[in-house]
């Protein structure tokens, strides 16, 4: 698969080639592996796909990045 | 979203059924994947190997993990944990991107495991059609990631310090400044109705750029999908995020994606917004169904 460089503006990150695609920022990637994907049926896809769990390891990012980031628009809120 | 699955009950360990102590955790399915493409990674138990388990005319990414690790109360409580989770998304992530780089990969979510391999098979067998069906949809497709943000406005606070400088003598009736009290009073109100407009504004224009390049996106598309859009406390400095959208487009025309970006970037309408993009992903949120094929976009609670 290309690399992101190739369209110069994309946030870039590291292809497969290198094992480790440091470069994909959490927040993007974790929408995916959290909640895309082909979701099969059987005896153990757990809860994860499903809302609390996904919650809950959002809810580990934000406390992450909470402390260290103050919202802009602190009075509009999200639109 | 609304997807059912099936599930042997809440927190069911995973030993109930077996004593085995060693689950199948499945990556991704693919077709005529390379087993070298991702023999030599650390998966989601470094020091067992990742392999392909053949079922049907396909083959699914899987590794043995320790069951006990990963039984739903354990993997509850290290998902929760920040590092953890970025570990495991990351593991599970470069497992399906080395694949995806030698066959059509369909990724699937985090977490998905069997009792072994022979119901793995089982179940995914089941699926087969289904599979097959989106490989189609995805081959030599590529998905690319598009996030636009309200470019935070430049300090422009409606002036809380003189506010709150003028604010003990023109609170105080009869305090012998009544005058410039009334003043200050109806240019503080004047001062929160403009912040208001200019506000409101702001975010009319922001909404009508997400449009714009949601649109511009969706015409070198083959299919896109709205993404929930990250809270705030997640964009931090970059602003209020106005669209997070996945766009599937065939491989090789990155070059149409930069354009129609560059493009829409340079357009009036989006001059109060940052536009970011990222990929090309594997097609992760082209594989559930869960999205529209050409034009419209499909919002996501």
């Amino acid at each position: 698969m290309p690399v992101g460089e190739h369209v110069g503006e994309v946030v870039p990150w590291e292809g497969p080639e290198s094992g480790a695609p440091i470069g994909v920022p959490l927040v993007d990637l974790l929408d995916r592996v959290l909640a895309t994907g082909v979701v099969v049926s059987g005896d153990l896809v757990l809860a994860i796909a499903e809302v609390p769990l996904v919650r809950l390891s959002l809810n580990a990012l934000l406390s992450s990045v909470n402390e260290r980031v103050a919202a802009p628009w602190g009075d509009g809120g999200p639109l | 979203m609304t997807r059912t699955v099936e599930q042997p009950g809440p927190r069911q360990p995973l030993r109930t059924e077996t004593s085995a102590a060693v689950a199948t955790y499945v990556f991704a399915v693919c077709r005529g994947g390379d087993p070298a493409a991702v023999a030599g990674l650390p998966g989601q138990a470094p020091g067992t190997p990742v392999r392909l388990l053949r079922f049907g005319s396909l083959e699914a990414v899987v590794q043995d993990v320790p069951a006990a690790e990963f039984d739903a109360e354990n993997l509850r409580e290290r998902l929760a944990d920040r590092a953890e989770l970025e570990r495991c998304a990351r593991a599970h992530h470069s497992v399906i991107a080395a694949m995806a780089g030698s066959a059509p990969t369909l990724p699937l979510p985090l977490a998905t495991l069997y009792l072994g391999d022979e119901r793995a098979r089982v179940a995914l067998r089941a699926d087969e059609r289904r599979f097959l069906a989106v490989l189609k949809r995805i081959t030599g497709r590529v998905e690319w990631g598009v996030k636009v943000y309200a470019r935070p406005e430049a300090k422009q606070e409606p002036d809380r310090s003189a506010e709150a400088a003028g604010a003990p003598g023109s609170g105080a009736p009869g305090s012998g400044a009544a005058g410039s009290g009334a003043r200050s009073g109806r240019a503080y109100l004047e001062r929160v109705r403009g912040a208001r407009q200019d506000r409101e504004r702001r975010q009319q224009a922001g909404l009508a750029a997400a449009e714009a390049v949601d649109r511009a996106l969706r015409g070198i598309a083959v299919a896109s999908r709205r993404l929930r859009t990250h809270e705030t406390t997640l964009t931090g400095e970059r602003g209020v995020q106005l669209l997070n959208a996945a766009y599937l487009v065939a491989e090789g025309d990155e070059h149409d994606v930069a354009a129609a970006v560059r493009e829409v970037r340079r357009s009036p309408a989006c001059r109060s917004v940052e536009v970011e993009v990222t990929g090309p992903w594997v097609p992760y949120s082209f594989v559930d169904g869960s999205f529209v094929d050409g034009g419209e976009p499909d919002a996501r609670g």
